[in-house]
């Protein structure tokens, strides 16, 4: 009982709690269910490309090209529409594409082994402006969007399953599937134990390049869906969807808990961090407060959050050091 | 050969910068003028200055992507103030200071609180553009005074007052990171922060001090922003932090810290800003832009770090070679028996 | 203050406490070091001589007690200070920039430039007379040339004080006897030397007064003449008992090995060559050799994680040739590396997943982790791991109880050869007495057993068959004379030979 409330996922959660009764206390409408689960629309892309990016934070690495592959895989979806390829092959297409990304990003990492936030880095612009050509291509121009999609993915921006968004549903969904998976299966066990020690995981015998990769992969894939997902809610496919997801992604992972230097993290953590962070978002706006603002203040909230962490962890060592003092200077004048 | 372009990375970039120039003159004669040099020089300032705070802090093995968010809230502080009707000189001194308290309070929070400097300059680059955004109420600041804006005209051969206050800075920079006791702690930190602290080097007094320094670069890169634009939009300096580390890992400074040159950097700045040139003044559509450069700084990357290895292994193999040393009567009696056997 | 220098003392450290987490390693040391002075320093693994030293140099701080250089007080921890009273810590590992030349390395932390004190340190490589190339990348020199580079940067710095950490270890005896000349110098000039070996003939040789460190107390301390060889082992190993009988179990053991277990044969790689040896059940194979010998290299080329050039590798018969860890562990071949806590633990995990992973691909997808619990609990209580659970982060228990952990976790891979690489390193006395029986205890049970160690003590007192390296290649073996001095002589005998 005492570890769940000292769990930082209690503590996320306490946050959420205060942040939306402050946000009713200045704007009653805003505590309205269906505007509440509504707008989860807004944000939920976030939490998408934020799961799976945790998976890459605790093995060690970190992915900034998300953002990119976003909208490279939501452009090279409307390419193939603009060429009237079948819509299942269109879906299948851009989550390759996404998948590639990722595989990509994983290569250069292990051939240069050069550091992946400076590879991610790179392949940010690369895939920002493989999307840009493949869209002036097919004549939509630098970042103009590609529209025209079949009604039937239209309708899935706006689709309901059980009462509840389609993207909300679909987040959740696979929020549940890397819990499992990295929670509960030998797979996500090699994660974790990757990220807390290369070395070590390489003398027990643990394939890191392997493990590292396939987190990768699955945030490039993760990122596809995220840009089909915008896609179908906005209509369109546009080459700078994802541009606005770096930031906030990052910090909910972050956030939730995961650590930079990995090891640490988990998808619950990033899920409520995901939440927290959208509706503080949707809060400052209902409060009047410009959507510019709103989102660099999430930035505000990371420093908060980890300065509060790190913090907390000095004044833990501290109060340890002083107990240890008061323990000793007892065993010293006992000994004399 | 490996070695010499593995270890000098100015040499490499200068070859290849004078190869693309060659050929570009070659494609389109009128390219090779004075006219280009100067506009790169000119359009190269900004991130030559971010580049090179970016890199200060990268050789003491942190890394800054707040720098742009600093641009922009420096930038809001001298419009605001110039537009209040202050001074051109204390709106400098007063942007200056913003520049200077960001770049703290980054140091101050990754020196003093131990918290990952990624992770803490990724706040910061939001937090930065909030108050930039409250500042303005989120509009542009226009109608610079005409004092400003003459800070980036023309004193011939292209070079504005700005142009001489960064090439100061570079020759600067170099001095002190080169040739003072203090500068040398920089790279000492970055290549081995235990054995620094073991040396009497004080680490985190060094931490604070880089991020200080890229601030205030920031700081004097939002002036030249807006002397040269004329006006403040509300994403000034937006990504420039990106386009930074990437100058600086193309201009061979090493994100493990300890390595890196201003040579290097500024070589690498005029690289990048050279082929954006090129590519406007060829009349190739803008959106190659992003996928040019990427690819560029990947295959760098990449060659870099095939090369980095193939080193490594070389001294490796070195250091092992050694044991092969020790039977030396018997290996020296074999090869003068082979001699002789050969004479 | 005045007293002490009038007393020509230059160090005095009074009353030092110091513990990590709840394990105390100084138990209120105190001890005064004169002018011109060469005090020993000794005491065994984790007696607490490196955390002693390392407070006096101002690396880490101490909880209780004063410490004075020069007739000032260290009032806080901080190497700069420490250096600035006139102390420089020459420490065992040596501390390298990598990135920067030779001459930078050993500048750093100066007030003059590199420039400026480069006849001066040249004068100094000339009077060591060694060969190093002031100009070298440091990222290129070999142990034993960084050594050399700690050692300049203490000379450099005219210290009235300087701490030498196994100074030696790394060094040829002709480089060994180059040092002591400059040792001798500088006691001339008043300088005071702390020297911590473990070699009691370079103690005799230059040393004149003597303290022993036992589990963080000075258990013995004087002028060197007043106590022979065996007093001061005496006073270093507080179990000296037991050993005999031990011993003689071991050798009633002999006559039941059995059948070759491992058998490698010609194998080169990265830092040895042409290495051959047998294990057979049951019997422990001592491995011995001095740091860098190429004993490290050879356990991880055997374990497959380095590339192997010739040679082959036969476990019960059958040959492994494309080796990796996995393999290894799946086939029974077991390793525990030398560096338990870069290569051996995962430090922020918790204990029991520590344990099952080596065991990681042969877990259920679904992992159970109750079962796994469960097992480490059977470890914890037949090895006495002392922790508050199964789930507790493995960097909050002490030396000895990591160490016992890191050999759970080769056990529950049910090895059939165990290749231990320095099992006592840094561990307390208790446990490594735990250790020794365990591993006795493993060898009844029938595996094969090679013990790598630079503890020649260790392999004398465990091991039924010894091999030594030397310079990374075969320095001779042993079986029925098992001492520490045949050891020794093998070891170094074969740069003795060489400089002769």
């Amino acid at each position: 009982m005492k570890k769940l409330i000292f769990r930082w996922e209690t503590a996320l959660l306490a946050m959420l709690v205060v942040e939306l009764a402050i946000f009713g206390i200045v704007n009653p409408r805003f505590l309205n269910l269906g505007n509440l689960i509504y707008g989860t629309s807004d944000f939920v892309q976030i939490g998408i490309v934020a799961l799976p990016l945790t998976l890459v934070i605790i093995a060690g690495g970190i992915d900034v090209s998300f953002a990119s592959t976003i909208g490279l895989a939501a452009i090279v979806f409307g390419v193939a529409t603009f060429y009237a390829v079948p819509l299942p092959i269109s879906i299948a297409v851009a989550l390759v594409t996404g998948a590639s990304c990722g595989l990509f990003n994983a290569t250069i990492i292990h051939l240069s082994k050069i550091q992946p936030l400076v590879v991610t880095l790179g392949s940010l612009y690369l895939f920002q402006g493989t999307a840009t050509v493949a869209s002036g291509l097919v004549g939509a121009g630098g970042y103009e969007g590609i529209g025209n999609f079949p009604q039937a993915f239209n309708a899935f921006g706006y689709a309901q399953i059980f009462g509840l968004p389609a993207t909300l549903v679909l987040f959740l969904a696979l929020a549940a599937v890397l819990v499992t998976l990295l929670h509960f299966t030998r797979f996500g066990r090699a994660v974790f134990l990757v990220g807390q020690s290369e070395s070590a995981a390489r003398f027990a015998g643990i394939p890191v390049a392997k493990v590292q990769t396939i987190t990768y992969v699955v945030t490039g894939l993760c990122a596809a869906i995220a840009g089909l997902a915008l896609s179908a809610y906005f209509g369109s496919a546009r080459v700078d969807l994802g541009s606005a997801t770096l930031l906030p992604a990052v910090t909910a992972a972050v956030l939730g808990g995961a650590s930079i230097y990995g090891g640490q993290g988990s998808i619950l953590g990033t899920l409520i961090a995901t939440f927290v962070i959208g509706y503080l978002q949707q809060g400052l706006q209902a409060s009047g407060v410009s959507s510019q603002i709103s989102s660099a203040l999430s930035g505000g909230l990371l420093v908060i959050a980890v300065a509060m962490r790190q913090g907390s962890a000095l004044l833990a060592d501290f109060i340890a050091v002083i107990r240890l003092k008061k323990s000793q200077t007892a065993l010293t004048s006992g000994g004399k | 050969m490996l070695d010499l372009f593995a270890r000098n990375r100015v040499a490499t970039l200068l070859v290849i910068l004078v190869v693309a120039y060659a050929a570009i003159g070659a494609a389109a004669p009128g390219y090779l003028s004075g006219a280009t040099a100067s506009t790169v020089l000119a359009s190269s300032l900004v991130l030559m200055l971010i580049s090179l705070g970016t890199m200060v802090v990268i050789v003491t093995r942190n890394i800054d992507v707040s720098s742009g968010s600093v641009l922009g809230l420096s930038a809001a502080v001298l419009g605001l103030s110039l537009n209040a009707g202050v001074g051109l000189p204390l709106a400098v001194a007063l942007c200056m200071l913003t520049g200077v308290a960001a770049g703290a309070f980054n140091g101050l929070m990754v020196a003093y609180l131990g918290i990952p400097s990624i992770v803490a300059t990724l706040g910061t680059l939001g937090l930065y553009r909030g108050i930039m955004l409250v500042m303005t109420g989120g509009r542009w600041i226009e109608d610079l005074p005409q004092d400003l804006k003459a800070l980036a005209g023309n004193l011939g051969l292209g070079f504005s007052v700005l142009t001489v206050v960064v090439v100061a800075i570079i020759g600067g920079l170099w001095l002190f990171l080169r040739r003072t006791r203090f500068g040398r702690f920089f790279y000492a930190v970055g290549d081995n922060r235990a054995a620094a602290h073991h040396l009497g080097v004080p680490v985190r007094r060094v931490q604070f001090s880089a991020f200080v320094a890229t601030g205030a670069c920031a700081a004097l890169a939002s002036i030249v922003y807006s002397a040269q634009i004329g006006f403040i939009p509300n994403q000034a300096g937006n990504g420039v932090e990106l386009k930074a580390i990437a100058v600086n890992v193309l201009g061979g400074v090493s994100l493990l810290g300890g390595t890196g040159s201003v040579a290097g950097v500024v070589a690498a700045v005029i690289f990048i800003t050279s082929i954006d040139s090129a590519l406007v003044f060829l009349k190739i559509p803008a959106y190659w832009n992003d996928f040019i450069a990427g690819a560029l700084l990947l295959s760098v990357l990449l060659l870099d770090g095939r090369i980095r290895q193939v080193i490594d292994h070389r001294i490796r193999a070195r250091r092992y070679a050694v044991h092969d040393r020790t039977p030396v009567v018997e290996g020296r009696d074999q090869t003068s028996k082979a001699l002789e056997a050969g004479l | 203050m005045t007293k002490d220098l009038a007393a020509g003392r230059v160090a005095v450290l009074e009353d030092i406490w110091k513990s990590y987490g709840a394990v105390p390693v100084l138990r209120g040391v105190s001890l005064a070091l004169g002018a011109g002075e060469v005090h020993a320093l000794l005491g065994g693994n984790g007696a607490g001589k490196s955390s002693l030293m390392k407070i006096i140099a101002g690396i880490i701080p101490a909880n209780s007690g004063r410490i004075e250089i020069n007739g000032q007080f260290l009032t806080h921890a901080s190497p700069a200070l420490a250096q600035e009273l006139g102390l420089y810590l020459v420490p065992q590992e040596a501390h390298i920039l990598p990135n920067q030349s030779v001459l930078e390395n050993i500048c750093l932390g100066l007030r003059a430039s590199p420039r400026a004190l480069r006849p001066r340190v040249r004068t100094l490589v000339q009077e060591l007379s060694v060969a190093i190339d002031l100009d070298a990348q440091a990222a290129t020199l070999e142990i034993a040339e960084r050594q050399i580079v700690e050692i300049l940067r203490g000379l450099v710095r005219d210290a009235r004080v300087l701490i030498l950490d196994e100074p030696t270890s790394a060094l040829t005896p002709f480089e060994t006897r180059a040092l002591f000349d400059r040792v001798r110098k500088l006691q001339m000039q008043g300088v005071g030397i702390f020297f911590i070996s473990h070699k009691l003939r370079e103690i005799r040789e230059i040393c004149s007064t003597i303290s022993v460190l036992r589990d963080g107390i000075i258990v013995l301390s004087g002028s060197l003449d007043d106590y022979n060889d065996g007093e001061i082992v005496k006073a270093m190993s507080h179990v000296q008992t037991s050993a005999e009988g031990e011993k003689t179990s071991i050798l009633a053991k002999v006559a039941q090995i059995g059948q070759p277990r491992l058998s490698v044969r010609g194998l080169s790689g990265e830092g040895f060559r042409d290495i051959s040896l047998e294990v057979r059940a049951g019997e422990i194979l001592g491995l011995a050799g001095v740091v860098g010998a190429g004993r490290t290299e050879f356990a991880e080329t055997l374990f497959g994680l380095r590339k192997q050039f010739a040679g082959s590798v036969h476990l019960d018969g059958v040959e492994l040739s494309q080796r990796s860890p996995r393999l290894c562990i799946d086939k029974g071949l077991v390793y525990l590396p030398e560096d338990r806590q870069q290569n051996g633990l995962f430090l922020e995990a918790p204990l029991f997943w520590n344990v099952s992973s080596y065991l990681i691909h042969r877990l259920p997808f679904f992992l159970r982790s109750s079962q796994e619990r469960l097992s480490f609990d059977g470890f914890r209580n037949s090895m006495g791991i002392k922790c508050t659970s199964a789930g507790q982060a493995a960097r909050g228990l002490s030396g000895g109880n990591q160490q016992k952990v890191l050999m759970a976790k080769c056990l529950s891979a049910r090895p059939k050869v165990l290749i231990l690489d320095e099992p006592t390193r840094g561990v307390d006395v208790a446990a490594r007495n735990d250790i020794y029986a365990l591993i006795r205890t493993l060898a009844a049970d029938g595996v094969a057993i090679v013990l790598i160690s630079s503890d020649f003590d260790e392999i004398e007192q465990l091991a039924d068959r010894v091999q030594v390296m030397a310079f990374g290649q075969h320095g001779g073996a042993l079986v029925d004379d098992i001492s520490v001095d045949a050891i020794a002589k093998l070891a170094f005998g074969a740069s003795e030979a060489n400089h002769a």
